[in-house]
């Protein structure tokens, strides 16, 4: 789901040690190479906006300027960050690699190390066009693959680490959740209650937060702009947390009234019948149209029309935003979003989070 | 100058350089030092990548992602057709297939391909060769701010300072910078910061300011702070040292010098002046005191710069810059300065060139903040 992008990303991004060990990048980088056998390096490039790839295999999420890691067959891996040799500071403590130099380095470094045999490069189309010429040829041109589609296919299977940190972020959207709830309850205004969750996922360790919500029942969705004090009941947001690199999102409806509304209801109905029917090798399309039959008559929500599922993992938005893939893929995991709004106005969107096994999915836990 | 008048500039601008059409691009990463060209003609702050297409009389298409944000982007620029789609480039293409003129391409400018991402800079480029770079008509008409943009430029300045006594407040020893960093950017969100450009770091001989890390802080330590929130998509900064404890004698007095060398620059910045001479004065004060070395690269680059996110103009502070200053202008002025008895110490103030000098738009110039005490 596409949110603001911050103009520098504010939050605990240290390389965790504990929680994505080495072993684990290692594994990460041997399979690229295994998916490669001709490739001696790689260079992966990412930025403070487009990084899922460069954090796959280094941990380092740029929060400022761009960076791009130099991954080596043998020898030392070596990292480039920012503008300036007095930034480097700051980007140490966010990768396990422990060569870490300016980016001004970066070309000379990579053209000094050319080999005559192919290699990769990720990420590519986030680069600015220079950047992306000066690497190119410093890789040797001709013998530059590109790697990024193939990388993607990599990411997808989500190995023990990364589905505790999945599930983390998961319970801290639960945290947010309550203190949302708690400030509506309390008789908050929209601002009140997006900032309380805000707020309390950030002191709850979450490294990013995004948020969405609706001033008119959940038609539309917009960012924080200025502070709002209108009170909204029920409102409907949008929550996305990330711990440890990985995200989970939710589509939190907070109200004071008793009963759902038949929408309401519906919407869950629809996510109830079509969750079990989810397992490895189902076709995507065949549970959107199963939506699509539940919700009716109720139209889908335009926000969730082209994106009724997700895969989530380091990346919140990366493209291409409403292409999923053909089916559901063992050990991936997905946000489903099941929107529905009628004639009068009313809208409603329900999300749950999940892994998928050959048999079927395991929910996440979402805490409170 | 009000919206209005700034986009007649650019529209005058597009008709004497022979553009009948002038695309603006951007790709929804919002940065300090990056231009928005969308913003300047549409005002919009988009969450995705966005195109505006500006004919010369000045009617506007506005495209944007993701496609549900089309309806926000309609009521925030009544003046602009709107279209939403999940896919730029292959919307904003698909208006020049068909019955499109193509030899009328040399009448087409592109404002903000360079720092595009070359994913969709290059099938641009490709599908329309033989446009023109036309970013420099936008900036040009952008140098200045519009009274709407300064009246954001002071509220986000009131919330900085704000934000700078929440710092002092909390700061302590055993927390961690990204806490307080975090902490800082929450609390000013609720005073109507929509983004913030806080750079914070902390230690007991800085060599910069960087990035929050997960390093916690320790009595004695030195706390830069680069407080940069946005409000309303304009951006203001405000630069300040603060010492978890008692600072040292000599440090008060070398602070001291630094805060005397950026009242030199705003003193220096007037319309007429080169923005050059700004820098070349806040140099001068340190220069005599012995760190003539200390004012060039590595140590520094610049003092200061313009302040988005729409536009960038004036530039950088820098011995480099001869932008000639201009009522209107708003830009920073922070020494930002390394000395080797203390380490890096940041003071800065945002300004606004009027007829007769520069304003702070601070309520309180920077002073030698002290926490934990």
């Amino acid at each position: 789901m596409l949110t603001p992008h911050p103009t520098l990303l504010i939050g605990p991004s240290d390389w965790n040690a504990e929680r994505m060990p080495r072993a684990e990048f290692t594994r990460r980088i041997d399979a690229l190479w295994a998916h490669a056998p001709q490739a001696e390096r790689a260079v992966v490039f990412g930025s403070s906006r487009h990084h899922a790839e460069l954090a796959y295999f280094t941990n380092l999420v740029p929060k400022l300027g761009p960076a791009l890691a130099l991954l080596v067959r043998s020898g030392e891996h070596r990292m480039f960050v920012g503008d300036s040799a007095n930034m480097l500071g700051a980007a140490r403590p966010l990768t396990w690699i422990e060569n870490v130099a300016s980016m001004k380095e970066a070309a000379a470094a990579i053209a000094g190390g050319q080999t005559g045999r192919s290699a990769l490069l990720v990420g590519a189309d986030y680069m600015p066009l220079a950047l992306r010429r000066s690497i190119t040829e410093a890789l040797g041109n001709n013998s530059v693959v590109d790697a990024t589609a193939q990388v993607w296919a990599q990411m997808r299977r989500k190995s023990r680490c990364e589905l505790d940190a999945i599930e983390a972020a998961a319970k801290t959207t639960g945290v947010a959740r309550k203190a949302m709830r708690e400030a509506l309850v309390a008789g908050g205004g929209i601002t009140d209650v997006v900032l309380a969750g805000e707020r309390a996922a950030g002191a709850a360790g979450a490294q990013d937060v995004r948020t969405l919500f609706s001033l008119d029942g959940g038609r539309t969705l917009r960012p924080f702009v200025v502070p709002e004090s209108q009170k909204v009941d029920p409102l409907l947001a949008y929550l996305a947390v990330r711990c440890f690199n990985y995200w989970a999102e939710c589509f939190p409806l907070f109200t004071t009234r008793p009963e759902p509304t038949p929408l309401n209801q519906k919407a869950w109905d629809a996510m109830a019948l079509v969750v079990p029917s989810i397992k490895a090798g189902v076709a995507t399309q065949e549970i959107g149209q199963r939506i699509a039959s539940a919700i009716a008559p109720y139209q889908s929500h335009p926000v969730t029309d082209r994106a009724f599922v997700q895969p989530m993992g380091l990346g919140l938005d990366e493209p291409p935003y409403t292409d999923v893939g053909a089916t559901f893929e063992e050990g991936e995991v997905y946000s489903l979003r099941v929107g529905a709004i009628d004639g009068a106005g009313g809208s409603m969107i329900c999300s749950g989070m999940f892994f998928v096994q050959a048999d079927g999915i395991v929910a996440f836990d979402e805490g409170a | 100058m009000n919206f209005q008048e700034r986009l007649a500039d650019v529209c005058r601008r597009m008709q004497e350089e022979k553009l009948s059409l002038l695309v603006a691009l951007h790709d929804g990463a919002h940065f300090i030092e990056k231009p928005n060209p969308v913003t300047v003609v549409t005002g919009f702050k988009s969450i995705g990548a966005v195109a505006a297409l500006l004919f010369s009389d000045g009617t506007c298409t506005l495209i944007v992602t993701p496609r549900w944000d089309a309806e926000r982007a309609a009521a925030l620029c009544p003046q602009a057709r709107v279209v939403g789609t999940d896919d730029l480039v292959p919307a904003l293409l698909g208006l020049f297939g068909g019955d499109f003129p193509r030899d009328t391409i040399d009448q087409i400018g592109i404002a903000g391909m360079a720092v595009l991402p070359s994913g969709m800079a290059s099938p641009i480029a490709a599908a329309l060769p033989g446009t023109r770079a036309a970013d420099r008509i936008v900036s040009d008409a952008a140098r200045t701010k519009t009274g709407e943009e300064i009246a954001f430029a002071r509220e986000a300045a009131r919330i900085a300072e704000l934000g700078y006594e929440r710092l002092k407040q909390i700061a302590a020893p055993g927390m961690t910078e990204d806490a307080l960093a975090v902490e800082l950017r929450d609390y000013m969100k609720t005073l109507g910061a929509e983004d913030n450009f806080l750079l914070l770091c902390a230690g007991p001989h800085n060599r910069a300011v960087q990035p929050s890390t997960g390093r916690k802080l320790e009595q004695g330590d030195i706390i830069l702070a680069e407080i940069t929130p946005s409000y309303r998509g304009q951006l203001t900064q405000i630069c300040r040292t603060v010492v978890l404890g008692a600072p040292p004698d000599e440090f008060s007095r070398k602070y001291a010098l630094v805060v005397e060398a950026m009242n030199h620059g705003i003193a220096a910045a007037k319309p007429g002046v080169a923005m050059g001479q700004v820098c070349g004065a806040i140099n001068a004060v340190l220069e005599a005191q012995g760190y003539g070395e200390y004012c060039h690269p590595p140590h520094i680059r610049r003092r200061g710069h313009g302040l988005g996110f729409a536009s960038a103009r004036p530039g950088d502070v820098s011995l480099d810059n001869a932008t000639v200053l201009e009522p209107d202008m708003l830009f920073m002025i922070h020494p930002n300065q390394y000395l080797p008895e203390t380490g890096y110490l940041l003071c800065g103030e945002p300004v606004l060139i009027t007829a007769t000098g520069a304003e702070v738009l601070t309520r309180e110039r920077s002073s030698l903040g002290v926490a934990g005490r």
